[in-house]
């Protein structure tokens, strides 16, 4: 079962995210926290059961998303986790620091919901298709 | 089975159909009621999928897991012993354009969720299964049997009925329900034939519904698009944004390349796995290969062939020109991983191709357009102050209004050898290259004139003539500060009038004043002219007499130490108006220390959100601020500009600023 953590501080992006992964693939589950400094101790707890992917706001009170991916990349036994900046942000140098700091992903956030969704849709199948295990 | 029997079970399946919103989601409804059959020991579900491989095990009853999946394989392929009788309704599973192989809308080829009946299996292991190669024709079921030890002949199981579903545009599947030796396989058969019918209009009622799906994401997808596009101006924006918009809601990558000097240059690139594009972009093959495609699609010849996805290490590519205004100003490259049936349509691509196409036009024109509107208004403007013993001098203009027109604000200084300096200044009604002409013809008339020791008036009057003959309809505001020094001086001096300060001598600016960019009018241009060159005792502290002259422009400010800064007097009428100009005429004697300040009435005439206008109260805070600071005169000017647009906001508008000290400190 695929389990995606989402950052997101906005309950409208909450409530939005949720109903769009529902939807186009609801057999993942789907983990949110609200902050940098929440989801960091779920995924760096020792033991701790890591996702398949991490879903980040970029901009969020406290912890930026661009601070959670550098800290999330300076361990080394998360190297494989997927992370995936889903912002409205249009800066250009923003995305170049979040590839920098070791971002797989930079998505842009659309207005509009069926487009959302679709996006959302799309990015989930593209890091499970690379991810998938396959059996020999 | 249930108490209204199999009918009752067949009613509550068809009732079931509009709920179903997924494949996934098929299984639990229509394997476990098979199972219900008398007879039926389970019944099995398999799916195909890319390759013809099996991509989906779905079972009720005896779990379809280990050795059991090659087994149901060589059931859903086995010659059939005997073939049960075929429904007798005219429900066929099998689409009347169903063909043999299969062209999908969705392959949702993959793993299920669990269920008490159905569980995940992983991918299929077999290169090629040889269920697909099927011998029953789809929607005949065909009964095999079953022998031999194992764990389904202990079960019981004695034979299985096999109906394979073939539905257009979707993965086929094949039904396989397991019998014992009591069940009326005709029955079964029938039964299966039945449950195929509900399956074949789910089927299709999820492939309408992903069509309209689909259709409703490309509809957004171009409003947001264009919403997205058209809200910059700015070229290099746009190419940003093209691509990341495009990635991954139809594409997994997408690259824009935009001609410069006639070779497309690539722009920008988003991938949704930007290491993979990045690796791409390193590979000189890749990046090879990308520049030729580019380059050929630009020339009219579309080089994409079959080998280029490989090259470019995606699944399938698409390329659409850039074409704007009847002009090829680009290409978009497509990279798709996904399945081919989740591509857009090439009409589609090539829309948003067109969009895009047209918006980085408009952002490269706009730009353009701004630099001849920047160059045109440095032409309009001096490039530098005269230096003039005895007097400090500083300019700035600022550029208030974001639009892309020439404003018709002007300022001049002349400083004649007789020993008199005429600061002028004015404002053409308007905007625009006619504005813009008319300002270069104001401003250089009454220089060019007065230079020659004509009058004010006079000069004012000429071109007051010449825009009546021209019978221009614009008119213009004009003032003219003529400053003569209390005791003249030789003209022999040094740093004597009329000798402009030469580029990197001593007290000239480092560089000419120029226009403030449009759409930063904080930080107003200027250009200054410090007084008069290391050349000490050369006028010394001095009064100057100032004779002002108005054709209708704003009265001018005076700071003088020790008191509020204070309005001069402006009047008369601007030119162009009446066949003879009428004027306002003053005078006044600045000290040492004293400054005049002349200006446009984008200054006096800023307006806050509430409709006050800044020279109501602002103007006059800011001004005794600089009085009290003594602030030089090119930080008056400044600052004095950048207080009004602060107040304005984006509304200002054009602002010119002419600011000049007589040297020396203020008198005791």
């Amino acid at each position: 079962m695929t389990e995606v953590f989402v950052v997101e501080d906005s309950d409208e992006d909450v409530e939005a995210i949720e109903r769009a992964i529902g939807r186009s693939h609801p057999d993942v589950t789907v983990e949110f926290f609200r902050s940098g400094s929440e989801v960091l101790p779920r995924l760096t707890a020792p033991g701790a059961a890591l996702p398949h992917m991490v879903l980040l706001d970029l901009n969020m009170p406290g912890e930026s998303g661009l601070d959670v991916i550098r800290n999330l990349r300076s361990r080394p036994g998360l190297a494989r986790l997927i992370l995936v900046v889903f912002t409205s942000s249009e800066d250009q140098a923003e995305a170049d620091a979040c590839y920098a700091a070791g971002a797989d992903s930079y998505i842009y956030k659309p207005l509009n919901f069926a487009l959302f969704q679709s996006v959302l849709s799309q990015t989930l199948d593209y890091w499970r298709s690379r991810t998938a295990p396959r059996t020999p | 089975m249930t108490d209204g029997g199999w009918a009752g079970t067949l009613h509550g399946l068809w009732r079931s159909v509009a709920g179903i919103g997924a494949r996934d989601e098929l299984a639990d409804l229509v394997l476990p009621p098979l199972c219900t059959l008398p007879g039926v020991i389970a019944a099995w579900g398999l799916r195909y999928g890319v390759d013809r491989r099996v991509s989906a095990y779905r079972w009720a009853g005896v779990p379809l897991v280990g050795p059991l999946r090659p087994l149901a394989c060589s059931l859903a392929a086995a010659p059939p012993t005997s073939t049960a009788p075929p429904a007798t309704s005219s429900l066929s599973p099998t689409s009347p354009t169903a063909g043999p192989s299969p062209t999908p809308t969705s392959p949702t080829a993959g793993p299920s969720p669990t269920s008490p009946t159905t569980g995940p299996s992983p991918t299929p292991t077999s290169p090629t299964d040889p269920a697909f190669h099927r011998p029953a024709p789809p929607g005949v079921p065909a009964v095999v049997d079953v022998t031999g030890p194992g764990a389904l002949t202990e079960a019981g199981v004695v034979a299985a009925v096999v109906l394979h579903l073939d539905v257009a545009g979707e993965w086929p599947g094949t039904f396989i329900a397991l019998v014992d030796a009591t069940a009326d396989t005709a029955f079964v058969g029938e039964s299966l034939t039945q449950v195929a019918d509900v399956t074949a209009e789910v089927l299709r009622r999820l492939a309408a519904r992903r069509v309209e799906q689909q259709q409703h994401t490309r509809d957004a997808l171009l409003a947001e698009a264009s919403l997205q596009m058209d809200a910059v101006l700015d070229s290099t924006q746009t190419m940003h944004r093209v691509p990341r918009m495009a990635v991954p809601a139809i594409a997994e990558g997408c690259l824009v390349f935009v001609c410069e000097d006639g070779d497309p240059e690539l722009r920008s690139a988003v991938h949704v796995d930007m290491r993979r594009l990045s690796a791409l972009l390193n590979d000189p093959a890749a990046a090879t290969r990308l520049a030729a495609l580019a380059k050929a699609a630009v020339a009219g010849e579309i080089l994409l062939d079959e080998h280029d996805a490989a090259v470019l290490d995606s699944r399938s590519v698409d390329l659409q020109v850039l074409r704007a205004r009847g002009r090829v100003i680009g290409v978009l490259i497509f990279l798709f991983d996904r399945d081919p049936n989740h591509i857009p349509p090439s009409s589609f691509l090539r829309d948003i191709a067109s969009r895009a196409a047209l918006a980085i036009d408009n952002g490269t024109l706009y730009e353009q357009r701004r630099h001849d509107v920047m160059t045109m208004q440095q032409h309009l403007l001096p490039t530098r102050l005269p230096v003039v013993p005895g007097l400090q001098m500083a300019a700035s203009y600022t550029v208030g209004d974001r639009v892309l027109e020439v404003g018709g604000d002007f300022y001049d200084v002349v400083s004649r050898d007789d020993g008199t300096t005429a600061a002028l200044i004015g404002d053409v009604c308007g905007r625009g290259v006619d504005a813009a002409a008319l300002t270069g013809m104001a401003r250089h008339t009454l220089a060019a004139l007065v230079a020659e020791r004509v009058t004010p008036a006079r000069a004012m009057s000429r071109l007051n003539s010449r825009l009546r003959l021209d019978g221009s309809w614009r008119f213009v505001t004009a003032g003219a500060a003529m400053f003569r020094p209390v005791t003249p001086i030789s003209p022999s001096a040094p740093g004597s009038p009329g000798s402009p300060a030469s580029p990197g001598s001593p007290g000239s600016p480092a560089s000419p004043g120029s226009p403030t960019s449009p759409g930063s009018p904080t930080s107003p241009g200027s250009s200054t002219s410090p007084g008069s060159p290391a050349s000490p005792g050369a006028r010394g502290s001095q009064d100057f007499v100032v004779e002002w002259l108005s054709a209708g422009h704003p009265a001018p400010v005076v700071l003088q130490a020790g008191r509020p800064a204070r309005r001069g007097r402006g009047g008369g009428v601007p030119l162009g108006v009446l066949p003879r100009p009428r004027f306002g005429r003053s005078r006044l004697t600045l000290s040492p220390g004293d400054t005049l300040i002349i200006f446009t009435d984008g200054l006096t005439e800023s307006r806050d959100e509430r409709d006050r206008m800044f020279e109501d109260d602002a103007m006059w805070t800011a001004l005794n601020r600089l009085r009290e600071a003594d602030a030089p005169v090119e930080t008056l000017v400044n600052e004095l500009s950048t207080a009004a647009v602060k107040f304005g906001g984006t509304k200002a508008d054009d602002i010119a600023v002419l600011a000049i000290r007589v040297e020396g400190s203020p008198h005791d």
